[in-house]
This record gives C-alpha cells, sequence and structure tokens, in this order.
C-alpha cells in the first residue's frame, strides 16, 4: 500500500534563496513523527507546501497514492491534511466554538447536528470546553496553540502537521499538550510535529527528522539522530537540543 | 473528490450532539417587530399619495442594491463598482421579454435571473483580480455592458426603449402592483442575505475575513463560496433593475447602466454600516431623509451629503449601525451560534 504522505525530490525558493532541497521523505499511516531543526532551517516551510498553502517549485506531494501537488490547501484539507501555524491564525471575531464549526463543516465535510458534534468533541480534545461561547480574539496563548489544534483535529485529518504548538508554553502546559497528541495517535492520525521543545517530540514521536538549511539530514530513532554527528554539527552552541537528549 | 483517497478516519470521540442555540429572545421579539413593519409598508397604498408611494419605491429599490453591495463588500471583501452593469441588464431583460409577449410585471423574476447567469462567466474573469484592480474590472464590465447594449438598434441604441404591455393598468393599479413588488424584492433581499449569512456560508465568510489562509486551511473553498456571492448581488441588482425598467416604464443605457447606482449603494452602505444587515437599511432611510428634505437646495445638498460622509469616515468608521451596536451590544439580526451548558456566554455575533 502506498505511505500515507510521501514527498518526492521537493524543491522551493524564495527569490533566489532556496529553503527546500530536493527532498524526499514518506509518512507512513498512524505514524508520530517529529522535526527539529535550527531557525530558517525551511521547517516551517515544508508544512506549507505539504498543506497546499505554499506551491512547490519542482517535486510532487502524495496522499495515499494520490498526486495532490496541484490542489489548493481546502482540498487537500478535505483530503485529510490537518495543520496547524506556527502563529496561531484564529477567527477572531467567532466564537471558538464557532472557529470549530467551520472546520467541521468544510474540512471535516459533516452538516448540521453532525458538524456540532464534531466541532464539540475537537473542543473537549483540546481541553477548550470552558472556552466555548468565547471570542477567540480574547485568548491567550496557551488558548490560542490549542485552538489551533482543535480547528486542526476538527477537520478530520489523517496527518496532523502541527508547527510549534508547545512554543512558549509552561512545563505544565507542555505536557498537556503532549496529552492531546498522545489521544489523537491513539485514534490512529498521524502527526508530524515540529517543536524546538526537544523533551515534548521525545515524548510523543518513535521517529525524528532533522533539517538543516533546506535539507533532511538525520531521520530516524529519536536519540540516534539527536546524537549523530551532523545534527550536533548543526546544533553547535545550542544546548536545548542536548540537555533534553541525554 | 474523495474517489481515490480511502475513508477518514472517523470522528474524534463518539459525543452526543450537543444543544445548539441560534437566536435570542431580544432579537425574536425584534422578529417580530420587522413582520410588524413588513404588514404596516403592505398597507401604505391605503394611507399616503401615489407620490408618496413612488418615493418608497425608489427607497425599497437602492435598499435592495445597497444590501447586494454589503454582501458583496461587507461579507465577502469584493468591493465592486460595477453591480450598475447588473442593474442595467435586470432592467433591459425586462425589455426583451416585453418585446417578446410577457407581461413586464410577471417577468421581473426571470428578468433578475439573467444578470445572475451573465455574471457567472464574469466572475471567472473579475476574479482574477484582487483589491483595487478587482474593483476597476468591475466597472470595466459595467461600461462595456453599457457600450453593447447601447449599439443594439433593436434595443433603441442610446436612446433607449419604452416597455411595452403596461398601459391597459390604470395608473392606481400600476401605481400599487409596481410598489408591492418593490416592497417584496427588498424583504426578499434582506431575507436572502439573512439565510445566507445564517448558513454555513455565512459562517465561512465571516472565517475568511478574519483569516483568509486560516479559513482556508480549514476546508473552506473561499473561491466558491465568494462565486455565489457574487452571483446572487448580480440577482439582487439585476430585480433593481426590473423594478427600475418597470416603474420607469423606459429604460436608458446612460441612467440605468450610470456609476451613480455603484455610488449610491456604497454611500448607503458606508453610512448605515458595512458588514451589518442593519447598516444599508439606516443608510437607506438617512440617504432619502437628506433627499426628500435638501434635494431643492441645489448644491447644498451635495455639500451635506459630502459632510455626513466625512463625518461618519471620521467619527463612526464601522457606520452608525456599528456605533450604535458596539455600545448597545445588541443586534437586530444574529448569525452567532451558542453551545449550551458550557462556560461563559461570549459575545454574540
Ligand atoms: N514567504 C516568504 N518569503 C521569503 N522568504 C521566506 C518566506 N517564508 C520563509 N522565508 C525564508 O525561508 C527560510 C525558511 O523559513 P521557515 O519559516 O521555513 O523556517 P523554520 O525552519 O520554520 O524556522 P523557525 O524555526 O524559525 O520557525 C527563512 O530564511 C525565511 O526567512
Ligand atoms: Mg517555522
Amino acid at each position: 500500500m502506498a505511505p500515507l504522505l510521501e514527498l518526492n525530490h521537493v524543491t522551493k525558493r524564495f527569490g533566489q534563496v532556496v529553503v527546500a532541497r530536493d527532498v524526499s521523505f514518506t509518512i507512513e499511516d498512524g505514524a508520530a513523527v517529529g522535526i527539529v531543526g535550527p531557525n530558517g532551517a525551511g521547517k516551517t516551510t515544508l508544512f506549507g507546501v505539504m498543506s497546499g498553502d505554499l506551491r512547490a517549485d519542482s517535486g510532487q506531494v502524495r496522499l495515499a497514492g494520490r498526486d495532490v501537488t496541484r490542489l489548493d490547501a481546502a482540498e487537500r484539507t478535505r483530503l485529510g491534511i490537518g495543520r496547524t501555524y506556527q502563529v496561531p491564525r484564529p477567527f477572531s471575531g467567532m466564537t471558538v466554538f464557532e472557529n470549530l464549526l467551520v472546520a467541521a463543516q468544510q474540512g471535516g465535510e459533516r452538516r448540521g447536528a453532525a458538524s456540532h458534534s464534531l466541532a464539540a468533541s475537537a473542543l473537549e480534545r483540546a481541553r477548550l470546553s470552558e472556552r466555548a461561547n468565547l471570542r477567540a480574539g480574547q485568548l491567550g496563548l496557551l488558548d490560542r496553540k490549542r485552538l489551533e489544534l482543535a480547528r486542526a483535529l476538527a477537520t478530520r485529518p489523517r496527518v496532523l502537521l502541527l508547527d510549534e504548538v508547545a512554543g512558549g508554553l509552561t512545563e505544565p502546559e507542555v505536557r498537556e499538550v503532549v496529552g492531546i497528541v498522545r489521544e489523537t495517535l491513539a485514534e490512529g492520525v498521524a502527526v508530524v510535529w515540529i517543536e524546538h521543545v526537544v523533551r515534548a517530540l521525545l515524548a510523543s514521536v518513535e521517529r525524528l527528522m532533522c533539517l538543516a538549511d533546506g535539507a533532511v539530514i538525520g531521520d530516524g530513532e529519536p536519540r540516534e539522530v539527536l546524537s549523530s554527528a551532523a545534527v550536533r554539527e548543526v546544533y553547535l552552541g545550542s544546548e536545548a537540543a542536548f540537555e533534553a537528549a541525554s | 473528490m474523495t474517489a481515490l483517497a480511502p475513508p477518514k478516519v472517523p470522528d474524534l470521540a463518539p459525543a452526543p450532539a450537543p444543544e445548539v442555540r441560534r437566536s435570542s429572545y431580544p432579537s425574536a421579539w425584534l422578529a417580530g417587530g420587522s413582520l410588524g413593519a413588513v404588514v404596516l409598508l403592505a398597507l401604505m397604498p391605503e394611507i399616503i399619495s401615489q407620490g408618496g408611494l413612488v418615493v418608497l419605491l425608489n427607497f425599497f429599490i437602492l435598499l435592495t442594491m445597497a444590501t447586494m453591495w454589503n454582501l458583496l463588500a461587507g461579507y465577502a471583501g469584493m468591493v465592486s463598482i460595477g453591480q450598475q452593469a447588473f442593474v442595467g441588464l435586470g432592467g433591459y431583460s425586462v425589455v426583451v421579454l416585453a418585446v417578446n409577449g410577457l407581461n413586464p410585471l410577471a417577468s421581473i423574476p426571470l428578468a433578475a435571473v439573467i444578470p445572475a447567469l451573465v455574471a457567472l462567466p464574469i466572475s471567472y474573469l473579475v476574479f482574477r483580480l484582487r483589491g483595487g484592480y478587482f474593483a476597476i474590472a468591475t466597472w470595466v464590465v459595467a461600461d462595456t455592458a453599457e457600450l453593447v447594449i447601447s449599439s443594439v438598434t433593436a434595443l433603441g441604441g442610446g436612446t433607449g426603449h419604452p416597455v411595452p404591455g403596461l398601459g391597459s393598468l390604470s395608473p392606481r393599479t400600476f401605481g400599487d402592483v409596481t410598489y408591492w413588488l418593490s416592497l417584496g424584492v427588498a424583504v426578499l433581499a434582506l431575507a436572502v442575505t439573512y439565510g445566507l449569512l445564517r448558513s454555513r456560508l455565512g459562517l465561512v465568510l465571516a472565517a475568511v475575513r478574519d483569516d483568509e489562509v486560516g479559513a482556508r486551511s480549514a476546508g473552506a473553498r473561499v473561491m466558491q463560496a465568494r462565486r455565489i456571492v457574487f452571483v446572487v448581488a448580480a440577482l439582487g441588482c439585476g430585480a433593481a433593475g426590473a423594478l427600475l425598467a418597470v416603474s420607469q416604464l423606459q429604460v436608458q443605457p446612460g441612467s440605468i447602466f450610470s456609476v451613480q447606482w455603484a455610488a449610491e449603494m456604497i454611500f448607503v452602505t458606508m453610512i448605515g454600516g458595512m458588514g451589518t444587515i442593519e447598516g444599508p437599511i439606516l443608510g437607506t432611510v438617512l440617504f432619502f431623509v437628506l433627499q426628500q428634505n435638501l434635494a431643492s437646495q441645489g448644491a447644498w445638498y451635495l455639500v451635506i451629503l459630502g459632510s455626513v460622509a466625512v463625518v461618519v469616515a471620521i467619527w463612526a468608521p464601522k457606520g452608525i449601525w456599528g456605533f450604535v451596536s458596539s455600545r448597545l451590544k445588541f443586534q437586530l439580526f444574529p448569525v452567532g451560534y451558542l453551545l449550551g451548558g458550557r462556560g461563559s456566554t461570549g459575545r454574540r455575533r
């Protein structure tokens, strides 16, 4: 069977700057994959190419064997690629519940009462029940991150792309996000998680990729990847990755 | 679309359907109030003079146009300055249908559908452009439509064409019937707009207004939503144009395709409050009050109209209704959802 998500020789440039260099990898159904890499490595850009927010200059994106390279973000979401944004993008004028309802009705393709219960279960999964009728613009950082997650979940993804959902959160808040991710994984949803908080990744993923300068320089068992020479080289001078790995 | 892909993962946890409320009591009372207002307006032919009816008829025509422009620009972010294209096509459709033997009064629905059909291919053209370029493109479309129509000699060319088939009605009956039709079209325009905004499409439009990238990522088909709105707005403006043609017993390309219509719908919507259903109603009322009382003042009328626009733009950028409703925290036409049994009751939309 074809892998769930597949990148074939993807290259992406912004003007003269190459941000993804001939990147290829696959994500299996139900997999838990972490992505690390220094700032500007091209992690978010790669998510954009996968989700359809960005067009690759060359290469291919496949979902369950189907070529989705030319499909836009909305169609890819409907086919099962859900994503969150590093800087949350709430619908600020709408309530939290309405934010989720849009995702349930559009990405999740559910109508009427079915869309209400889909939105409500995403709400509960992300521990946002108390905030249901609050305007999204009034939420604090933790709740905005939760809302990002919940909105992606409400589209019924088969693969969930998380872009630093634990960034800027306190230790107990990070643990809570890890809990949400684990529950999602337990349901069979594949998760690809970009995170600088390596502790959070190590608690959730079974495979780690390291990106540097637009290329994959490490891919495999998380602790092995973190201790490999190439990755150590990239992180030279930055303690974060290693304090957690050791 | 999903034929190739295996089925999605089922819903997260099997949750019971939650209790979701759509409306609130004060608004239910006011909905009753609006119904009363419509009934009262329907009785107007018994109360006021034929001259008064004509003023109200023109009020409803402008209200219809403004409501459509508000849907386009206020809710779907498409600032069109070319809606007169569809006003004109609606008017000329009445003529064409009447020449072919259809009763002009009965032809209004069909005459409104024709501009909507024309709007569909046009959307593929103008949707390639955004913002100011989109606005200019719509104006070009309107000018092109006027040029094309006024070159058709069978339609009277530049001098226009009378609407045949209305001679048999007494002036009184004609006045009453055209008045009721205009009231009906305006009420329908408001009802359709409200219905759209409360539908899934309305939720998509609200999401796109807040964050278009986020909306796409939530699965919203943004282009499709805009296209539906564009076609509906053409339908409404077409109906307004059809009413203009019938009530004036003739069409003339220079006036029915005039950019004046766009200017008026924009003025009225901005003054009243863009992106609210109430706004265009309030704006049209204000516009007619000013016009009825000051039109004889000549240049002063325009000065006052301009001053009102400037004052509102500076002190109430969300229009008069935006100014009022943000202070009263209250809406006549709520479109939001309230999840029952949970947390605080945030602000309603
Ligand atoms: N829209 C854009 N236009 C031009 N350059 C861009 C654009 N988006 C990203 N870049 C550049 O591409 C490079 C990769 O950016 P990207 O956001 O993918 O990095 P990242 O790995 O996610 O970094 P971070 O860890 O800081 O989030 C950076 O140098 C960035 O400045
Ligand atoms: Mg990033």
